[in-house]
């Protein structure tokens, strides 16, 4: 309900041009075809992108903040936080027929972008990691941290494409 | 006439699940993937809009609305796009007109059974009517009078096509304005608030008044920032667009967009806190800063433009501060400026995040300032704290 990519991803499958399924701030989305996963514009935002590469089943998550408040505990838009986001994605994952244990983990993003903002960027990747390291999911790359923006691609083989700010690509 | 700022919360995602609904019929019809970019509530003069809307020429259809809420919705491509709209549809260019009707027909149902299973009654839509419009003549019928109308408009995108096209919703004031206010009353009940037994719900609603008095505060803040950029470089400026809207923020990295931005951030301290971002997009902010600049710098962004462009956020931001804190009689500070030069989405991300622990939804004002002679334009955004700004409104009310 509060993360329309993945609730529209059957229509997007019937699409003949099934190519590109966008997942927003605070969203996440899941894969079970050919489709790339896409989130532009992390910031301090952080994107995991979890795979389980023997059914082909993909997720992606832009989460904005750690973990949730007393009054906003994530309920309501899961993706909004890391480890809401995290636990959401893996469920989804699995009802869309992916193993958790055998699920693999990308982190990108969690940029330090201003000073203003007390680093929430390191603060999303290090719950992000802990958060998987506790759901037994292995991080296999990672490009995080540092002042950049960064652009991410998920695509259907597994890798995750990263294009930070100044054009500078990995793929992961 | 108090508005609760929550119920135009429910009403926003509404609008935004609506269009996600039309974006899905779209689809099916098309097969071209569209997606909902960003939906927002407006609370704008007639004025305003007709100055956001100049120089627009649209092509779409309206529909009337009857029943559970009365009022004009209307959908419009860009004129051009609407070759590309028509190549994507069965029948082709030959079907001009009655392909365009067919289409705004089926979006718009789609966008309004949303709003009709909210409300628990059904909505009637008249026949489409198909238009062609120059500027703000696109908006619904009575959009432009009166001193404030509330209109919700979402933005959706085709990722393979240029096929960007908006919907906007113009619900009759009077009944639109009792049902944000009825939903006031289950939205506040069950502590809404967590219970926490402060102010909480009634905190958030505030007299109709004071949002289309902040409406236009916000504009003389974009003049006013506008008039020192001209102070500082000599440069006629003009303020395109200013418009104060009520959306999630979430959407607000999407609305900047993936282009390299540069520019400057500020922490706004007082009542209400918040923050202020100044982008431009890197052409312009290379060229602005050059005009500051007496000679060439050897790099278009390099320290010496950094150092023009922190400074010409700082007058801006105090005049655009300025402007609020003499309306709502509040002090209000600004932090020093920090420079930013990344993708647009990614450097506003960390400012929708810290305001994203309080709140979901927030009052964004952007201004779209440009400069005549040397071709520059940014844009403001101001993204103070719901809770403090609703007090501040409340107390302007009863002075």
């Amino acid at each position: 309900m509060s993360h329309p990519p993945s609730s529209r991803e059957g229509a997007l499958s019937r699409a003949p041009d099934a190519g590109r399924i966008k997942v927003g701030v605070s969203e996440l989305a899941v894969a079970t075809g050919g489709e790339t996963l896409t989130t532009s514009g992390l910031g301090s935002c952080v994107a995991v992108a979890l795979v389980d590469r023997s059914t082909g089943v993909r997720g992606l998550l832009h989460a904005m903040l750690p973990n949730g408040t007393e009054t906003d505990t994530g309920m309501e838009r899961p993706g909004k936080y890391v480890d809401t986001g995290i636990e959401t994605l893996i469920a989804e994952l699995e009802a869309a027929g992916a193993a958790p244990d055998r699920l693999e983990a990308r982190v990108a993003g969690g940029a330090e972008m201003l000073d203003l903002t007390d680093a929430v960027g390191p603060r999303n990747v290090a719950r992000a990691e802990q958060r998987l390291d506790a759901a037994g999911v292995p991080v296999i790359e990672r490009a995080v941290g540092d002042g950049v923006g960064r652009t991410v691609r998920f695509r259907a083989d597994g890798r995750l494409v990263v294009r930070a700010a100044d054009g500078f690509e990995r793929t992961l | 006439m108090r508005v609760d700022v929550r119920a135009l919360g429910a009403c926003n995602r509404l609008a935004e699940r609506g269009a996600g609904q039309a974006a899905g019929a779209l689809t099916d019809l098309t097969g071209t993937d569209l997606s909902v970019e960003v939906t927002g509530a407006s609370v704008a003069s007639g004025e305003d809009l007709a100055e956001a809307f100049a120089g627009r020429e649209s092509i779409g259809v309206s529909v009337g609305l009857r029943g559970g809420l009365e009022g004009e919705a209307v959908l419009a491509f860009d004129a051009a796009n609407v070759d590309a709209l028509l190549s994507l549809l069965p029948g082709g260019a030959s079907m001009g007109r009655s392909a365009v009707s067919e289409v705004g027909n089926i979006a718009l149902g789609g966008f309004l059974d949303g709003w009709a299973n909210y409300l628990g009654t059904a909505i009637d839509m008249t026949p489409p009517r198909y238009f062609e419009a120059d500027g703000a003549a696109v908006l619904p019928d009575g959009a432009l009078a009166g001193d404030g109308v509330f209109l919700f408009e979402s933005r959706l995108d085709a990722t393979t096509t240029d096929l960007d096209f908006s919907i906007y919703m113009l619900p009759d004031s009077g009944q639109f304005r009792d049902l944000v206010v009825g939903k006031t009353a289950p939205a506040a009940a069950p502590g809404a608030e967590g219970g926490a037994g402060n102010d909480g719900a009634g905190s958030t609603a505030v007299p109709y008044e004071s949002l289309s008095t902040f409406a236009s505060l916000a504009k003389r803040g974009s003049a006013n920032a506008a008039d020192n950029i001209a102070m500082m470089t000599g440069l006629e400026t003009s303020v395109d667009v200013s418009r104060l809207r009520f959306v999630p923020l979430a959407d607000v990295p999407a609305e900047v967009g993936v282009e390299p931005h540069a520019g400057t951030v500020f922490e706004l301290q007082g009542e209400p806190s918040g923050y202020l971002a100044i982008l431009f997009e890197e052409e312009s902010a290379a060229k602005i800063a050059a005009s500051m600049l007496p000679s060439e710098p050897d790099e278009p962004l390099g320290g010496m433009a950094e150092n023009a462009l922190c400074e010409l956020g700082n007058v801006m931001t105090s005049g655009f501060i300025d402007g609020w804190a003499n309306v709502l009689g509040t002090s209000i500070s600004h932090s020093p400026p920090e420079y930013v030069h990344d993708i647009g989405s990614a450097a506003i991300s960390p400012l929708i995040a810290k305001l994203s622990r309080r709140q979901d939804y927030g009052f964004v004002i952007d201004a779209a300032i440009r400069t005549e002679g040397v071709q520059a334009r940014c844009d403001v955004y101001a993204l103070p704290d719901e809770r403090e700004l609703t007090r501040a409104l409340d107390r302007l009310s009863e002075s």
